[in-house]
């Protein structure tokens, strides 16, 4: 017997676009960047210009006692996870929720949680935190939230592979339901690290781009030869995942199939990227959606606008999409929401959704002057509006050579 | 405001109850207090009235009203009264 297809029948985004699927869909449609300028003594401190922040108001989601006692990371994916369960008209509470599981990614947790512990101890030298300060700031803790939230009693999982970290929860997801072991899960991710502890271990690195001196929004321009480094975001997005015969069985609107899921490491190096593992991942992806390079008419690339990462990921593309490479759309949605690192996998493939289901590719911004060492073909700085296309693809690469690939496919 | 009042309005903002329908006498688990809840709320109780209640001591904890002696207690022992 055949595994089982796995429908998206639900989908739900807080980001730096918009803190509803819509607006965020309305945002990638229009080109707009949700990058901005930090407030001037952090920038100054920290010497990170510009981030991808939400202005996030926890009251009309959450009771005031309840919001003091979750992390931001954990807020965000409590109100993704409603959006997504919302759209997909699911009565959970008549479901069989031993059935119904939660697969979760994110790279750092709670971490605004632990920076008040370490500010209170190092900084003010205090040593009395605040008790719940495991539970809130624990890696797992966004994804049990919403198990919690739904009582969701079924297969639980928590993914934590750095910007490959919704990617692969979204995958693992698929398989858990493929393999029949529920028959739903909600899957996603969440990131809220934008602390001045993480700030300044990001500009350590040397690879975030400066503020752009005319449009603080223009900071992160991959694939173009003027581009300077990733912009860091916060943010979640969710979706519901569905047997695909319950899905149809109920009537439910089917967003998406995820039919591929191509998971490798490079096992090379922690930091640098290497062509051959992501095209193991974009491969394995498409032999499970049985799908040939020409049927996939949009990517979501990784791109996250280092001088090395776009460079290997465009040559990783060519290898795989060959002589297809002239038609499959490519863009990167990191130069308008930032990059969500453990959010980023999830947040992605809802743009790479919004292509699938009504056929508006969103641009890679700000574009203008493209590599000619990033060959493919670009949507660059305004929306493509195309006949929806058969099946996309949204690739995700992370720090320690984790690459994970998804593709989805029109019912 | 009394101990027991602040105790109470304290309690209302944590657990997002009315205070008037809080009952000192009532166990604290039939106020909808978990332990792990109830360690949370001790931690800024503690920083409320700025004294620490022991550990053997918050065992004994088993109402708001046990609370408000215990604190009452440390109060007057820290000669804050």
């Amino acid at each position: 017997m055949s595994a089982r297809r796995v429908a998206v029948t639900g989908a739900g985004v807080v980001s730096p676009l918009g803190t509803t699927l819509e607006e965020f869909q309305r945002s990638l449609a229009a080109g707009r960047s949700g990058i901005r300028r930090l407030a001037p003594e952090l920038a100054e401190r920290s010497g990170v210009q510009v981030a991808a922040t939400i202005d996030w108001n926890p009251t009309p989601h959450f009771k005031e006692a309840e919001a003091a006692n979750l992390d931001r990371a954990s807020q965000f994916a409590l109100a993704a996870a409603a959006q997504a369960i919302a759209a997909s008209g699911l009565a959970l509470e008549d479901a069989d929720r031993d059935r119904v599981g939660v697969s979760w990614g994110t790279g750092m947790g709670g971490a605004q949680t632990q920076d008040a512990s370490y500010k209170q101890v190092y900084g003010a030298d205090e040593w009395r935190v605040r008790p719940l300060t495991v539970v809130m700031s624990m890696s797992n803790a966004a994804g049990s939230n919403i198990a919690v939230r739904h009582g969701l009693r079924g297969p639980f999982a928590n993914y934590s592979t750095a910007c490959s970290s919704s990617a692969m929860a979204l995958g693992e997801a698929m398989r858990t339901i493929g393999a029949g072991r529920a028959d739903v899960m909600i899957a996603g991710g969440s990131e809220a690290l934008l602390t001045p502890g993480v700030l300044v271990a990001w500009q350590a690195l040397r690879t975030l781009a400066p503020a752009d001196p005319a449009d603080a929004a223009a900071s992160c321009k991959p694939f173009d030869k003027r581009r300077a480094g990733l912009v860091l975001g916060e943010g979640a997005a969710a979706f519901v995942l569905e047997d695909e015969a319950r899905a149809r069985a109920r009537g439910a609107r089917i967003y998406g199939v995820l039919t591929g899921y191509g998971n490798s490491c490079d096992a090379v190096h922690m930091s640098r990227p290497d062509r051959d593992g992501q095209i193991r991942a974009m491969k394995e992806a498409l032999n499970e959606a049985r799908l040939s390079a020409q049927e996939v008419g949009y990517i979501n690339a990784h791109g996250t606008a280092t001088a090395v990462g776009d460079v290997v990921e465009a040559e990783a593309i060519n290898a795989v999409f060959g002589a297809a490479v002239r038609d499959v759309r490519v863009s990167s949605t990191k130069s308008l929401h930032g990059h969500l690192l453990g959010g980023s996998g999830a947040i992605e493939f809802a743009a790479a959704l919004f292509a699938l289901e009504q056929g508006v590719l969103p641009p890679t911004g700000f574009l203008e002057q493209p590599d000619p060492a990033c060959p493919v073909r670009h949507v660059a700085r305004e929306a493509e509006r195309v006949p929806a296309p058969r099946a996309v693809m949204s690739n995700s690469f992370a720090f320690g050579g984790s690459n994970v690939v998804l593709v989805a496919a029109r019912p | 405001m009394d101990t027991l009042a602040r105790i109470r309005q304290l309690a209302a903002k944590e657990f997002s109850i009315n205070p008037d329908g809080l009952d000192p006498a009532a166990p604290l688990d039939k106020l909808g207090i978990d332990s792990l809840s109830f360690i949370e709320f001790m931690f800024k109780v503690e920083e409320e009235f700025g004294v620490a209640v022991s550990d053997e001591d918050l065992k004994a904890i088993r109402t708001l009203g046990d609370l408000e002696r215990h604190v009452a207690a440390a109060l007057s022992a820290a000669g804050k009264v």
